[in-house]
C-alpha cells in the first residue's frame, strides 16, 4: 500500500448557472498575458455542445489520454520512438481555429476617428497578428446552444443515442442543456505527463497538483496532443506549455482556488483524497464499464487506521490526514457516491468528479396534450417505475442517461442511474420534510430504491444546499516548508518572497 | 497595443526571414552566372610593382600592344590617338563614363560586343605609370605583342575539345578540366558543370578568341595555370568547341526539361512529405463547420 495524497474537487452541476466568473476570475489571475489570450484555464461549456477547443472529446482526431492494449496501458498519441519521430512535427495538435484566435477591439478608433456622419465603431483585432479579423469563433462560442444545429449536433456524446432520442434533447417545450465548468483535472495517471519527452509535466508529491516546469519546457506540445481534456495549452509568445496550476500559491496560503472562491452557484467543493498509488496501474486498465467502481476503490478511507499508519509511513503528516478525514469531496465520491469523473474512459483518473444535473422534467407534449409534467404532483402515470411523480421516471429524464454515461461512467448506464436514484430519493425525502406534499411511503420507497438512509439524505442535502465556506473548501495545510527545505533553505526561500529560483522563459528567436 | 502586436508580427516573420537569406545564399552562385556587368573586386596592387607587370597583370587579358584587338582594343598608339587626361580617367572608373555618356567610350562599348571594360580599382599613382609604360611602348620600337592569343585557326577539334573540357580526355601539363568550375551548354548533365567560374555559354561570343588565353592571363586562373600551361594544339581544340554552335547558346530544350524536372522533383517533395503525415490533424472546426454549408 503506497498511500498518498490529492488535492481533489467536486462540481456539483446542479448548481452551476453558467456565469462564466470562475473562467473570468482565473483568466484575470493567470492568463492575461502574451501567448496566453487563447487560454481559458477554467472554461464553462454548454453540454449537449463542442466545447472548448472544439470536439476535445473526440479522442480519434486529438489522440489524447491511454488506451487498453492486450490489457496494459498505452498512450493513445504514441510510442517512445514514435515520440521522438515525430519530435519536430507533432501531427496531433489542434490547431488555432479549433481554439479561437483571440482578439481585442480598437477602442481607441472611438476617441479618434475624424468627424464623420456616422458612429466611429472598434473593430475586432486580433491578439496574435495585431491586423483587423473577423470573429468567427469563440472559447464558448456555443453557449446556451449558440449554433446549435452546427456544434450541438456533433457533440462526441451524442453518437450512440438513437434517432429518437437526439431529437427529444431539443424538442420544443423539452429542450434541455446544462453546463459543464472544466478545470484540469489533475489526474492520477495523467496523459500530459506519461507523453512530455522533456520531463517538464510532473505530479506534485505532496498534494497531487499536476505541473509543468518552465525550465524544462522545450516545446516538443506532446502534452498538449496527449491531454485527452486538453487543458495544457502552448504559450506562442515565451515557446513553453501551461496549465492550470489549481492556483497553489493560494492553496499554500489557504485559500480556495480563484475560480472556487468566485464561483456564484457555489457549486464547488475541494478537499483532501487519500488514494492507494500501487493500485493506479490496475484501476486504470479495467474494462470500461468498471472504471468508475475501480477508481473509487483505490479512494481509501482516511478513518481506517491501516490506512492511516500507511500514509503516516510515507510521510503524509497528521494534519493533512485530519484534512482529509473533514474532505468534502471524499464524502461526495466515496461515502455517498454521487460525484463521477468525467470521461473516464480517457483512463488517466481524473480527479476531478461531478455531481451529475438533475434536469427534471417539467412539461411535454402528450397525445396532442401539452401538459405540466407531474410538476405539481398529479400525473402518477409518468412515474412508471413506480416513483414518486415529482421527478418522473429516468426513462422519462429530459436528458438521455445514455447521454449522460458517455460523459461521466464510459456508457455504463447503471452507474450514472444509481447517481440519480440518489439524487431523487434526497428531493423527494426533502420534498416530504419541508413542502409536505409527499407521503412518507413514498418518500421511503424512494430511498429504498437509491438504497440509502434517511441520516445520509439530509446529509447530502446540507452539504449540497446549505454548505459553509469552510465545509466546501477543505484547504489542507501545504507544508510547503517541508518540500522546500528538500531544495534550499526555509530562511532563505522566504527572503526570495516565495518565488524561488526564478529563470525568466525565453525564446531563442 | 501597437508595440505589442508589430513585436507579434516581427517575431512571426522571423522564420520567413530567415529562409529567405537561406534560400538566397543557396541561390546567389547561380545568379553570378548571368553577372557579367558586375565590376571585378578591386584588389591590393603594390605601389612598388613596376608598370611592366602591372600590365601584364591587370590589362593584358583584354588588351595587346601591337598584337591585335582581343576582348578589348589593340592599345598600341594610344597614347597618341587619346588625350592624356581622358586616358587617365577612362582607366580609373570606365563604367563611370559610360555612365557619363562618354562619346568615344560608348563607341568602344559597341566596337567591341558590349563588353564594358571594368573598374580595376587601380590608384592614380598606378594609373599614371601605366600611361607612362604605354608611352614608351608606343615611343619605343614596336614591342613584342604581349600574350598574343592563337590565332583563329580552323584546325581544332571540336570533339577533342570538348572532352578536355569535360575532363574526359587530359590536359598535357595536367591542368584541371574547364567543367570542373564551369559549366556550358551542350556536354549533357543537368546544368553542365560546375559552378565556381562563370557559365561559358556564348562566352567565345563576348570574348573572342581570347577566351583560350584566359586561363593564362585572368587574374583569378593564372594561379590555376601558371605552371600547367595549355599547348596550343589543346588552344585550337578548346576554341574549336567554344565555336562550336551547340555551346553558343542553351538549347531551349534543355531549359525545360530542366524546368520540368524541377517541377516533378517539387511535386514529389511534396507527396512523400504528405504521404508521411496524411494523418495530421488539419483542423476540427472547420471542416465541422463547413459541412452545414
Amino acid at each position: 500500500m503506497d498511500i498518498r495524497a490529492q488535492v481533489s474537487m467536486v462540481f456539483h452541476l446542479d448548481k452551476c448557472i453558467g456565469c462564466h466568473t470562475c473562467s473570468i476570475a482565473c483568466k484575470n489571475i493567470w492568463t492575461d498575458r502574451e501567448g496566453a489570450e487563447y487560454q481559458w484555464w477554467n472554461n464553462v461549456e454548454t453540454k449537449p455542445g463542442t466545447g472548448y477547443p472544439t470536439k476535445w472529446e473526440d479522442q480519434d482526431q486529438y489522440k489524447g489520454g491511454f488506451e487498453r492494449n492486450n490489457g496494459k496501458l498505452k498512450l493513445k498519441l504514441q510510442g517512445k520512438l514514435a515520440t521522438l519521430a515525430n519530435l519536430f512535427h507533432n501531427p496531433n495538435l489542434p490547431t488555432l481555429d479549433d481554439y479561437y484566435e483571440p482578439w481585442t477591439y480598437e477602442y481607441e478608433h472611438l476617441f479618434t476617428a475624424p468627424e464623420g456622419d456616422d458612429q466611429p465603431t472598434a473593430r475586432a483585432v486580433s491578439l496574435i497578428t495585431g491586423d483587423y479579423m473577423e470573429i468567427e469563433s469563440g472559447p464558448n462560442w456555443d453557449d446556451d446552444y449558440g449554433g446549435s444545429p452546427v456544434y450541438a449536433a456533433n457533440d462526441p456524446n451524442l453518437e450512440n443515442l438513437s434517432d429518437a432520442q437526439r431529437e427529444q434533447i431539443q424538442e420544443i417545450e423539452r429542450v434541455v442543456f446544462f453546463y459543464l465548468p472544466r478545470i484540469c483535472n489533475h489526474c492520477l495517471n495523467p496523459g500530459c505527463v506519461g507523453a512530455c519527452p522533456s520531463g517538464a509535466a510532473y505530479k506534485r508529491g505532496e498534494d497531487g497538483i499536476v505541473l509543468i516546469n518552465q525550465d524544462k519546457c522545450r516545446a516538443w506540445r506532446m502534452c498538449v496532443s496527449a491531454c485527452p481534456y486538453k487543458k495544457p495549452y502552448f504559450n506562442w509568445s515565451t515557446g513553453k506549455s501551461e496549465k492550470c496550476i489549481l492556483c497553489f500559491p493560494r492553496l499554500e496560503s489557504g485559500q480556495p482556488p480563484a475560480c472556487f472562491q468566485s464561483c456564484v452557484g457555489r457549486i464547488r467543493y475541494l478537499g483532501v483524497l487519500l488514494y492507494d498509488a500501487d493500485q493506479i496501474e490496475a484501476a486504470a486498465s479495467v474494462e470500461d464499464h468498471d472504471l468508475v467502481r475501480a477508481q473509487r476503490d483505490i479512494i481509501q478511507d482516511p478513518n481506517d487506521p491501516e490506512v492511516i499508519a500507511a500514509a503516516k509511513a510515507n510521510g503524509i503528516s497528521i494534519a493533512m490526514i485530519e484534512s482529509a478525514q473533514r474532505s468534502p469531496v471524499y464524502k461526495f465520491v466515496k461515502e455517498w457516491e454521487i460525484a463521477l469523473p468525467l470521461h473516464p474512459e480517457f483512463r488517466t483518473m481524473p480527479m476531478l468528479f461531478y455531481v451529475p444535473p438533475m434536469l427534471p422534467v417539467l412539461a411535454a407534449t402528450r397525445d396532442g396534450q401539452y401538459e405540466v409534467d407531474g410538476a405539481n404532483g398529479s400525473d402518477v402515470a409518468a412515474g412508471s417505475e413506480g416513483l414518486a411523480p415529482l421527478l418522473s421516471s429516468l426513462k422519462g429524464a429530459r436528458l438521455p442517461m445514455e447521454y449522460l454515461a458517455s460523459l461521466f461512467t464510459a456508457g455504463n448506464v447503471g452507474d450514472i442511474e444509481a447517481v440519480y436514484r440518489k439524487l431523487i430519493g434526497v428531493r423527494i425525502h426533502m420534498r416530504k420534510e419541508t413542502v409536505e406534499d409527499v407521503t412518507a411511503e413514498e418518500a421511503e420507497e424512494a430511498l429504498a430504491q437509491a438504497g440509502m438512509s434517511a441520516e445520509m439524505a439530509e446529509a447530502i442535502h446540507k452539504l449540497t444546499a446549505l454548505p459553509t465556506f469552510d465545509q466546501r473548501f477543505q484547504v489542507p495545510p501545504m507544508a510547503r516548508e517541508v518540500a522546500v527545505e528538500t531544495r534550499q533553505h526555509p530562511e532563505r526561500h522566504k527572503r526570495e518572497a516565495g518565488f524561488g529560483p526564478v529563470i525568466a522563459p525565453r525564446r531563442r528567436w | 497595443m501597437a508595440t505589442r502586436t508589430s513585436a507579434a508580427n516581427w517575431k512571426r516573420s522571423l522564420p520567413v526571414l530567415f529562409l529567405t537569406v537561406l534560400a538566397a545564399m543557396a541561390l546567389a552562385p547561380r545568379l553570378a552566372i548571368g553577372a557579367s556587368e558586375a565590376p571585378l573586386q578591386p584588389f591590393e596592387v603594390s605601389p612598388a610593382q613596376d608598370a611592366a607587370s602591372l600590365f601584364q597583370t591587370q590589362c593584358s587579358a583584354c588588351h595587346t600592344i601591337g598584337g591585335g584587338d582581343g576582348v578589348g582594343p589593340d592599345l598600341e598608339g594610344v597614347t597618341a590617338a587619346r588625350d592624356r587626361d581622358w586616358l587617365a580617367r577612362w582607366i580609373i572608373d570606365p563604367p563611370a563614363m559610360i555612365a557619363d555618356g562618354d562619346p568615344i567610350a560608348t563607341e568602344i562599348l559597341a566596337d567591341f560586343n558590349n563588353v564594358p571594360m571594368p573598374a580595376l580599382g587601380l590608384s592614380e599613382a598606378d594609373v599614371e605609370a601605366l600611361i607612362v609604360y604605354l608611352e614608351e611602348q608606343d615611343g619605343g620600337a614596336a614591342a613584342a605583342p604581349t600574350a598574343a592569343p592563337v590565332a583563329a585557326t580552323g584546325d581544332g577539334d571540336v570533339e577533342a575539345g570538348r572532352n578536355l573540357f569535360t575532363g574526359a580526355a587530359t590536359f598535357e601539363n595536367g591542368a584541371p578540366s574547364c567543367r570542373a568550375c564551369h559549366s556550358v551548354a551542350g556536354i549533357g548533365g543537368f546544368d553542365g558543370g560546375g559552378n565556381l567560374g562563370p557559365d561559358l555559354t556564348a562566352s567565345y561570343d563576348k570574348l573572342g578568341d581570347a577566351v583560350v588565353t584566359w586561363p593564362e592571363t585572368s587574374v583569378t586562373m593564372r594561379p590555376i595555370f601558371v605552371d600547367k600551361t595549355l599547348t596550343d594544339a589543346e588552344k585550337a581544340d578548346l576554341l574549336a568547341f567554344f565555336r562550336s554552335t551547340e555551346v553558343t547558346e542553351r538549347s531551349a530544350v534543355v531549359i525545360w526539361q530542366l524546368a520540368g524536372l524541377s517541377v516533378l522533383g517539387a511535386a514529389l517533395i511534396g507527396l512523400v512529405t504528405h504521404l508521411i503525415w496524411r494523418r495530421r490533424l488539419s483542423g476540427v472546426r472547420a471542416p465541422m463547420v463547413g459541412r452545414r454549408s
